[in-house]
């Protein structure tokens, strides 16, 4: 073979990939071409007028573990579930319940009996209609040990209920017990174990949500396939490639179908931020979330950025057996400067937190301590004062955290602040399954300090509260006071409003109040960013759970 | 030969059931809890459901029997951590992505490497030749995800060309990860066809061929180019194993719903029967692969296979 | 197909080192003759010596700088916070505001730590594996090779994260472990292979008829002449570590702060590659510098250890 004849095979090779690649461009295929605008209606024409075309796609993220109602546990799934099935009630934006499939609710006088009553006109896909039953049976299907849901402890204030779920012999017997029933098929009537007035609210998560029973019986696990499966809500899933695209549409037959203007929803699923935020410039998604706090500040100056607060508090907290005294706590809380830590890390406007319930939670004027150990921009002077009275202060701090980049960086920031308090840090980095193990709780020995989030569940601040109870799983501080307990039995009794705000008052102040125990050290409240493109903008938004109701996205013109 | 293959073949099923052992064992190793995914603990009651629901309350040897009997029956279990599949469907919707993306990505390193080694191999020493190896090493020697990212950056996003930032679904969506993936390869082929070439164009046997008035294509042709493909294919068993378990970064960044994605996240998550099956399926790739090498370096060059045996 | 029974190819995978002649004596005598040689064969090949004197210097940069530099590699100042590069800072500051010269020394420390050592753990492993394999021969060899079929299937990334794991956190020798427990599968081969060939030789037999014990002829004989494939594949092996540990900050599993690898910076840099360019590019270009600059030297040894090549 001659030189030359090699020459003219490579050069062809690249010449012809060149010409396919760019002489074919542009062909539209399915919406995934690069272009700008090939996915949205918007077009060049007088603002504020809706679109002809009512598509979008949106960037869901991750690939939805599940889109069981019984077992999806994360964000990506619940955001999806509920816009595909119909909920007994829904949030307004103040997060007050507003009817939905239930169209009222009555409570008794000891609160502990809940009655829904249901429309009429709630429809499965296939045409069965939507009953009382339906919900009685997904409940108690959530609730039973074969199916070990791990939202099963959402249902624990239900008579019964966490008993069933912990049974191991004779279980049939126990699911009777339970106390959810369909008196008939528009009345659901609940029995709770103590009045808990937040319990409306709580319905609102999609773990309440209704499976329509043949469907599960026939196809077994597989029942959530686009196949396979049967909803009842706004919007039907059409198509479910795994890891690769969730497709939506409107659906006709729902009772207020009217109302909804959105006909299609393409999804994507792109779990890298950098792509993402590449995809959405060349026009392939118009809306994602997942934004590198990197390029928040590029983004922020452009018309597509939107941001949201959300229901989650950022913390570090202390193990209270190993940095035991108060002061020594309060001192680091002190040194923390939470404004740089937002404004040069984070990036994304996150409020700095002033206590441990985040902003935004009903009641959070009267429940927020303004804390004096949480001060915006650190107080580095009256921290090393603070040091100075601990009598044998821990030097030798190990902080962990799991291998996040964002994680990462905020415990640089506070390992130099530590540093100057005469502290020698150690960062100890784990992959998020050990680092779960790690804190337990119990928490491991070697843990001083480690990094955690909550993000609520449900919008009442017993939520946040009740994580610090001695017993609570999920305190891997080891701060355990029976009067903080006592005061958290007492405001689950407590239905009025007020007189309960008052008591998570109280509740924030034994812990990072002036005299509180300071457990551990809150850096900030949650938001949620995003990039949307105009034309959904003011119709598309995300409460307080990351949550969009897609019912009221109108796709505008420009 | 024929000996040789089914010796070869045999071989393989102990070497399945060590490969199996020694994942069942270092995943138990580790510690991590599969079913707690946030900070969020796990109630107790629920923590036993789960276990009970999984087999995982048995004591690891019945485990690993009850995992090797299903093995057998091709039954690779249930997912721990995606409630809704199982392993069998994992593989069947994604290991075919994986595939295709690694193999087009070896096609483009094998074609394109062979041609730019053997170019350069023929005019050693020259700017041509410096110049195509630097260039090629280049792109093996910058780090996977900035050539993603760079990649997506110009021709998805600034150059306008016409190809998709992500997905696996257009031709064109497939050229860019394709080429991100099949570069290093590439690199590595180049280099080792260029050496080998130069190697044999040394060698006495060619000079003589070349004396005798042996026409020059011919005499590369077939003496040539022949020897240099040995170490290449000798190289190709393992990057092709390589190539298709070893894509995680390029289908993570071009959002590709291939395997490698699921891998690292399951090993992440404690997925213990998605890693196990993934394991095994990959091993027994890899092992093919290796064998096919084998046999065909049995058949290249019959003076090594005793050696190899 | 005809091809010269003197020139036998090495049955291994890089397959582009031909053996070194081996004497009728294989005394040393010989042998260093051969080095000088190569030494000069060596200083011939322009890119080689060009390749080799960046090496060098690039290590020299990260011993020397940071005891010279007026920076702190771990001080924290957000004013400063991702600048490009000026008269102050040549390569810029990081999204800490850290002087990015001062960090790219730090970080190559770790970066060519980790590859040299985990570069000769796995020469280790890998010469007493393939030897032994390759020497001993017979069933024992035949085992260890579909052991190490085994050790092959199992998949790079995923394997190194389990390793990762098992030791919890993530530091210095963690990394170097494991990257070398998954990466010594083709030395091992590569050295059976040639260990494999040089048995056949009359000196070695030789030798052993003579009654010499098997630590004197692999010591002795044996491995010396294996020498050079192993010089050769330290600087084969090294981007492949230095890559893998890349690849493994990609996953999150990078070393833990404030120390830090060019991997991990590079990865660091990566989102902000829009705003500060210079983040990402400083590390990247320090990895494939050093990268090119292992294998323009490898392959510069190859063609001075090899007397066939080159005499032009």
């Amino acid at each position: 073979m001659r030189i030359r004849t090699l020459w003219l095979m490579l050069a062809t090779l690249v010449a012809s990939l060149a010409l396919v690649a760019t002489g074919c461009g542009g062909s539209d295929d399915g919406g995934d071409a690069a272009g700008t605008g090939s996915s949205s209606g918007s077009t060049e024409e007088q603002t504020g007028g809706e679109a002809a075309d009512q598509t979008i796609t949106i960037n869901w993220g991750t690939e939805p573990p599940s889109l069981d109602p019984g077992l999806a546990s994360d964000t990506t799934s619940a955001n999806i579930l509920l816009n595909i099935m119909d909920p007994l009630v829904k949030l307004d934006d103040d997060l007050k319940p507003v009817p939905s499939l239930a169209e009222s609710w009555d409570i008794s006088e000891d609160g502990k009996t809940v009655t829904f009553n249901l429309s009429t006109e709630g429809a499965w896909t296939n045409g069965d209609p939507v009953t009382a039953k339906d919900f009685e049976y997904s409940w108690k299907r959530t609730i039973s040990p074969e199916l070990a849901a791990d939202y099963a402890y959402q249902f624990y204030g239900i008579a019964g209920a966490q008993d069933y779920n912990g049974c191991k012999a004779n279980c049939a017997a126990m699911a009777d017990k339970v106390g959810v029933k369909a008196v008939d098929d528009q009345t659901l009537e609940v029995t709770l174990t103590t009045p808990q007035p937040w319990f409306i609210q709580q319905v609102a998560h999609h773990s309440f949500l209704a499976v329509h029973e043949p469907t599960i019986k026939q196809f077994g696990a597989k029942w959530t396939e686009a196949a396979n499966i049967v909803t009842n809500g706004p919007f039907k899933l059409e198509t479910w490639q795994h890891n690769s695209k969730i497709d939506i549409v409107k659906s006709e037959e729902w009772r207020d179908a009217a109302n909804v203007k959105l006909t299609r929803v393409n999804g994507r699923m792109i779990s890298d931020g950098t792509t993402a935020v590449q995809a959405f410039e060349a026009g392939e998604v118009d809306v994602t979330g997942t934004l590198p706090p990197e390029e928040i500040p590029r983004l922020k100056e452009t018309e597509d950025y939107q941001q949201y607060p959300g229901l989650g508090t950022y913390t570090y907290g202390f193990n209270v057996k190993s940095i035991t005294d108060v002061n020594q706590r309060k001192a680091m809380s002190l040194a923390i400067n939470r404004r740089e830590i937002i404004d040069n890390i984070a990036q994304a406007d996150q409020l700095p937190a002033t206590g441990w319930t985040p902003e935004g939670m009903p009641g959070y004027d009267t429940i927020n301590p303004a804390s004096p150990w949480l001060p915006e921009n650190g107080d580095l002077e009256q921290a090393k004062t603070l040091m100075e009275q601990v009598s044998s202060p821990k030097k030798d701090i190990t902080l962990l955290l799991n291998d996040s980049p964002g994680h990462r960086d905020i415990a640089v920031a506070v390992q130099a602040a530590w540093k100057e308090l005469g502290l020698n840090v150690t960062i100890k980095q784990q992959e998020w399954a050990q680092f779960l193990e790690f804190i337990g709780p119990p928490p491991d020995k070697s843990i001083d300090v480690y990094r955690y989030g909550w993000i609520g569940d449900y919008v009442d601040a017993i939520n946040f509260l009740e994580l610090w109870t001695c017993e609570s799983g999920n305190n891997s501080t080891n701060y355990c006071d029976p009067e903080y307990d006592k005061l958290v039995e007492d405001a689950r009794k407590t239905q009025d409003n007020d007189a309960r705000y008052e008591i998570y008052a109280e509740l924030e102040d034994k812990l990072l109040g002036e005299d509180g125990a300071v457990p551990m050290s809150p850096i900030y409240f949650y938001t949620y960013v995003q990039l949307e493109r105009p034309s959904v903008q003011d119709t598309l938004n995300l409460n307080l759970l990351d949550q969009s109701d897609l019912t009221k996205v109108v796709v505008t013109e420009g | 030969m024929g000996t040789f293959i089914i010796r070869r073949i045999v071989w393989t099923i102990p070497v399945i059931l060590l490969v199996i052992f020694m994942t069942f064992v270092l995943m138990r190793q580790i510690a991590g809890n599969p079913f707690r995914t946030s900070e969020r603990n796990v109630p107790e009651e629920i923590q036993r459901n789960l276990e009970r629901k999984f087999g995982l309350d048995k004591p690891w040897y019945i485990q690993y029997v009850t995992y090797v009997k299903n093995v057998a029956t091709f039954d690779l279990g249930p997912s721990l951590v995606l409630r809704n599949r199982d392993v069998n469907d994992i593989v069947r919707e994604h290991f075919p992505r994986s595939l295709e993306l690694g193999g087009l990505a070896f096609l483009f390193a094998f074609v394109v490497g062979i041609l730019v080694g053997a170019l350069s191999g023929l005019r050693a020493n020259s700017a041509l030749d410096y110049g195509a190896m630097f260039l090629s090493n280049v792109g093996y020697a910058l780090p996977s995800f900035l050539v993603a990212t760079l990649f997506i950056y110009f021709f998805a996003l600034e150059w306008d060309l016409g190809f998709p930032t992500s997905g696996w679904t257009t031709w064109q969506s497939k050229v860019l990860p394709v080429i991100a993936l099949g570069l290093a390869p590439m690199a590595a082929f180049a280099r080792l066809v260029r050496g080998t070439m130069l190697e044999t164009l040394q060698q006495d046997y060619i000079r003589t061929a070349k004396a005798k008035g042996l026409r020059w294509r011919r005499v590369v042709g077939l003496h040539v180019l022949r020897n240099s493909l040995i170490p290449v294919i000798t190289a190709a068993g393992p990057t092709l194993g390589f190539l298709i378990t070893g894509s995680f970064v390029i289908e993570q960044i071009f959002a590709i719903p291939g395997i490698g994605r699921y891998y690292v996240t399951a090993v992440t998550a404690r997925d213990y029967s998605v890693v196990m099956g993934l394991t095994v399926l990959l091993a027994i790739i890899v092992i093919l692969a290796n064998l096919f090498v084998d046999i065909m370096y049995g058949i290249l060059d019959p003076r090594t296979r005793d050696a190899r045996a | 197909m005809v091809v010269n029974p003197r020139e036998a190819p090495t049955p291994a995978i890089a397959g582009d080192v031909a053996l070194l002649p081996s004497g009728a004596a294989g005394a040393p005598l010989r042998q260093s003759n051969l080095w000088r040689d190569a030494l000069r064969r060596y200083s011939r090949n322009r890119a080689a010596v060009l390749a080799g004197s960046v090496f060098v210097l690039l290590l020299l940069f990260v011993l020397i700088f940071p005891f010279v530099s007026p920076y702190d590699s771990d001080k924290i100042d957000f004013a400063l916070k991702a600048q490009g590069p000026s008269l102050s800072h040549p390569f810029g500051t990081d999204n800490f505001g850290r002087d990015l010269m001062t960090r790219t020394a730090v970080g190559g420390r770790v970066s060519m730590g980790i590859g040299f050592g985990a570069t000769l753990a796995i020469l280790l492993i890998g010469v007493a594996y393939g030897s032994i394999s390759g020497f001993v021969g017979g069933r024992l060899d035949n085992g260890m090779m579909r052991l190490l079929d085994t050790l092959y299937g199992l998949p790079y990334l995923p394997f190194a994260i389990i390793v990762t794991a098992i030791f919890g956190n993530v530091t210095f020798w963690t990394m170097v472990v494991a990257l070398s427990i998954v990466s010594w599968f083709t030395t091992a081969r590569i050295v059976r292979g040639q260990i494999i060939t040089l048995k056949e030789n009359d000196y070695v037999r030789a030798a052993r008829a003579v009654g010499a014990r098997w630590y004197r002829v692999l010591g002795r004989h044996l491995l010396p002449n294996t020498l050079g494939v192993l010089i050769i594949a330290i600087f084969l092996e090294l981007p492949g570590v230095i890559l893998g540990e890349a690849i493994l900050s990609f996953i999150g599993l990078g070393i833990s702060p404030p120390d830090a690898s060019w991997g991990q910076m590079a990865n660091d840099g990566r989102t902000a590659y829009r705003i500060a360019p210079h983040i990402i590019a400083v590390p990247s270009i320090a990895i494939a510098t050093l990268i090119l600059c292992a294998n323009f030297v490898a392959d510069g040894l190859r063609d001075a250890l090899d007397p066939r090549t080159k005499e032009t």
